[in-house]
């Protein structure tokens, strides 16, 4: 029987089961006594179980079947001990590494050791044992670089030469000649490293290395005296896997939509039947009523799709609490994390593209905010086109003096710049690149994902970052999110002949005014509107298109600028339009300034401009 | 004390890019050269703590240059810097002993980043 198909469902469905247990065992942590808990644990154990042992998993069923017993013990009792939820939880872990191992195509490890131990040792998580030097062993590394590597071979042989520092290569997989091979797009690599080294060493060798998106150093023959050391690094992989993503390859849909699905095809197989009868007979009329029903249902498809890709936040704040949890555990910290607002639901590109920064902001209010004990708040709420995330923390604040000085240390600022910064701008310092020094970058917080990573993912989504801190008081960072990034409304308009487009989200409103209702302060041009004074800018300069005479009537948009409100001039107002954001391609996609194209309903292409993040590139 | 870095282009639009990256980090960038001869010349005369070379070059190509400048010091840091597309040159590159390299269009956080790892 052809059990492959089968497996990748497994591998998602224990995926899930196991994500389950991990949040279960947490909130039970705090709730000992929560019968219903306990059996919903009980009852995934148990599926895990059926599940592995039909694939021929042996030891993940059998390990399965030791939790199952344990949590039976348990469900009669009608509590759990602190000590068996940590005993539990490491269980889970293994189970996971299991997972990954069958993932991976490599023979399931030993689980002995850890049902050996019985059900109330507890915890092994954290242990600080020393690790001891690898006794004169071999290493066995795996990497894989990240997709937006560019000439990723010769990246590779880098790496490859480096590791040549740090001991013997061989059995480089691909080997060298594969490697230098013209046309071949390799991104990945295995090999034995003979070495003296730890696989710690190692690890922290590439520490600063972006490129990578996948490292794994194992020992190839691991003796008693590496157990310690396997243990360590296991800990640490196991924290990078739960930052990784949640949204998977595949989606759960509600049935009903699928049936609404299966009508809209059934509809639009009539409408074309439709429309061939009306071109054949030449009967415009009839055509023409048939182009409008195919409008409506293509407008209904649009909408269901969109359905299907909005999923609740919780998919990626579940795994939070027990991050949280392991990180005080290992910090010797207090820390209380309150998610309210988990059900709201957003776009799945942006829960994916947010998952790993929000993953960042609850590590670093639980390793730079709070100092022993306090609450990490993490509210979601929608308003009318947005989402808004808020992280807020009770811990020690950010210390503008403190940023100011690190910015004129790193030679980002000159001292006086520094000074004559406002508060908020000295906030946003934080979020240029390569800011935390290493020193700030310790073994929890991860690998690659800093502020500069988390506001430049909100932006490129079309959403802001705000921070707000209060030295002594506490720190909240709220990100304002589309609530779809697929389809957009954006606002035509012309310049110099050209056709741009903005994103409606990021204007307040357009107006025409005449030329002699503006004001001038110095060399700026100003426009009164209501009871403000904005600042006039001409798009035209921005985009450094020439500038004509002045003309007597201007048309406006008003928009939000680094958080000032501004009035951007512009040739033509030409409306609004619902349109598919269609990524650039590399190496456009690194151009600052827009963040996407759209292919109007003519046919014509416009570039879909970002203006704030324009003028930064200029700064 | 300032990193010295010697900056090889032949577009002097290109140096001068350069040269506005690593001033504003604080790099004194001790001299340039516009093709592989006076690149070699200038490395020997100047000895900078780093080289970044472009690959095409009239005169004497970045990886004759690199070359040369490996046999003259092996443990020479140079950062090739290539346009898109020229992947078999830069392997040849690396292939000589250049400890690294960018692409352009470049990124100022990008060359920084990998000039302070080449200096490691």
């Amino acid at each position: 029987m052809d059990m492959s198909k089968f497996k990748a469902m497994f591998l998602t469905e224990s995926a899930e089961h196991l994500r389950s247990m991990s949040t279960l065992l947490t909130a039970l942590e705090g709730q000992p006594q929560n019968r219903e808990g306990i059996d919903a644990l009980f009852r995934e154990a148990h599926s895990i179980k059926g599940m592995a042992a039909s694939m021929g998993y042996e030891r993940m069923a059998r390990l399965a079947h030791h939790l199952e017993d344990t949590l039976d013990g348990f469900r009669k009792q009608g509590e759990i001990s602190p000590a068996a939820v940590g005993r539990l939880l490491s269980g889970v872990d293994l189970l996971e590494d299991l997972r990954e191992d069958i993932s991976d195509n490599l023979p399931e490890r030993d689980i002995a050791e850890f049902i050996e131990q019985g059900p109330d040792h507890p915890a092994v998580a954290g242990e600080q044992t020393p690790e001891p030097p690898a006794a004169g062993g071999a290493l066995h590394v795996a990497l894989s670089l990240q997709d937006n590597v560019v000439a990723p071979a010769v990246r590779l042989l880098l790496i490859v030469k480096q590791l040549e520092v740090l001991g013997a290569v061989e059995q480089l997989s691909p080997d060298l000649e594969e490697l230098s091979a013209a046309g071949r797009d390799h991104r990945q690599l295995q090999l034995r490293l003979k070495t003296g080294l730890t696989p710690r060493d190692i690890e922290q060798a590439f520490a600063d290395y972006p490129e990578i998106s996948q490292l794994r150093v194992a020992a190839t023959a691991p003796a008693a005296a590496t157990r310690g050391q396997d243990r360590r690094r296991d800990d640490r992989r196991r924290g990078d896997r739960r930052q990784q993503g949640v949204a998977g390859a595949t989606v759960r849909v509600d049935t009903a939509l699928l049936d609404r699905f299966i009508n809209l095809t059934g509809e639009l197989v009539t409408n074309r039947h439709r429309l061939q009868t009306a071109l054949g007979a030449q009967n415009w009329r009839e055509l023409n009523e048939g182009l409008g029903q195919l409008g409506k249902l293509v407008q209904s498809l649009h909408g269901q799709v969109l359905q299907v890709r909005m999923t609740p936040v919780g998919s990626i704040t579940e795994r939070l609490p027990r991050v949280v949890r392991d990180l005080c555990r290992k910090n010797g910290k207090d820390v209380q994390l309150l998610i309210e607002g988990a059900e709201i639901e957003l776009d799945r590109t942006i829960l994916e593209e947010m998952a790993d920064p929000l993953m960042h902001l609850v590590r670093n209010a639980v390793d730079h905010g709070i100092v022993e004990q306090g609450t990490i708040q993490l509210r979601i709420w929608r308003e009318r086109s947005h989402v808004q995330i808020q992280i807020q923390d009770d811990g020690r604040g950010i210390d503008p003096q403190k940023i100011r000085q690190r910015a004129v240390e790193k030679g980002l600022l000159s001292a006086r710049q520094a000074q004559a910064l406002r508060t908020a701008e000295v906030l946003q310092l934080i979020c240029r690149p390569g800011f935390s020094t290493t020193e700030q970058v310790t073994e929890t917080s991860g690998r690659g994902v800093g502020m500069d990573v988390v506001k430049a993912a909100v932006e490129k989504l079309g959403g802001i970052l705000l921070i707000d801190s209060t030295l002594g008081r506490g720190s909240r960072i709220t990100m304002q999110l589309p609530l779809s990034v697929a389809i957009i409304r954006v606002l035509l308009l012309e310049c110099d002949g050209k056709l741009l487009a903005l994103p409606l989200s990021r204007i307040l409103q357009t107006r025409q005014i005449e030329r002699q209702e503006l004001r001038r302060s110095g060399k700026q041009l100003l426009i009164q509107l209501k009871d403000e004074t904005l600042p006039l800018l001409s798009l035209r300069k921005i985009l450094g298109m020439p500038v004509p005479p002045a003309a007597a009537r201007i048309s406006l948009v008003v928009m939000k600028l680094f958080g000032r409100k501004v009035g951007l001039a512009v040739d033509r107002l030409v409306g609004h339009r619902e349109v598919f954001v269609k990524k650039l391609p590399p190496p456009f996609d690194r151009l600052r300034g827009s963040n996407g194209g759209a292919v109007l309903g003519d046919g014509q292409v416009v570039f879909i401009l970002d203006v704030q993040s324009f003028l930064e590139r200029r700064r | 004390m300032a990193k010295r870095v010697l900056i090889v282009d032949d577009a002097q639009f290109m140096r001068e890019l350069l040269r506005d990256i690593f001033e504003q980090a604080g790099w004194h960038v001790v001299g340039e050269a516009e093709n592989g001869k006076r690149a070699v010349e200038q490395f020997q005369l100047l000895k900078p703590d780093l080289v970044t070379m472009d690959i095409v070059m009239p005169l004497r190509s970045g990886i004759d240059a690199l070359s040369d400048i490996i046999a003259a010091k092996p443990d020479a840091r140079v950062v090739m810097c290539s346009a898109l597309g020229q992947e078999s040159m830069m392997m040849e590159a690396v292939k000589a002993g250049a400890k690294d390299f960018i692409v352009k269009p470049f990124q100022p956080e990008q060359v920084l980043r990998i000039a302070a790892r080449a200096m490691l």
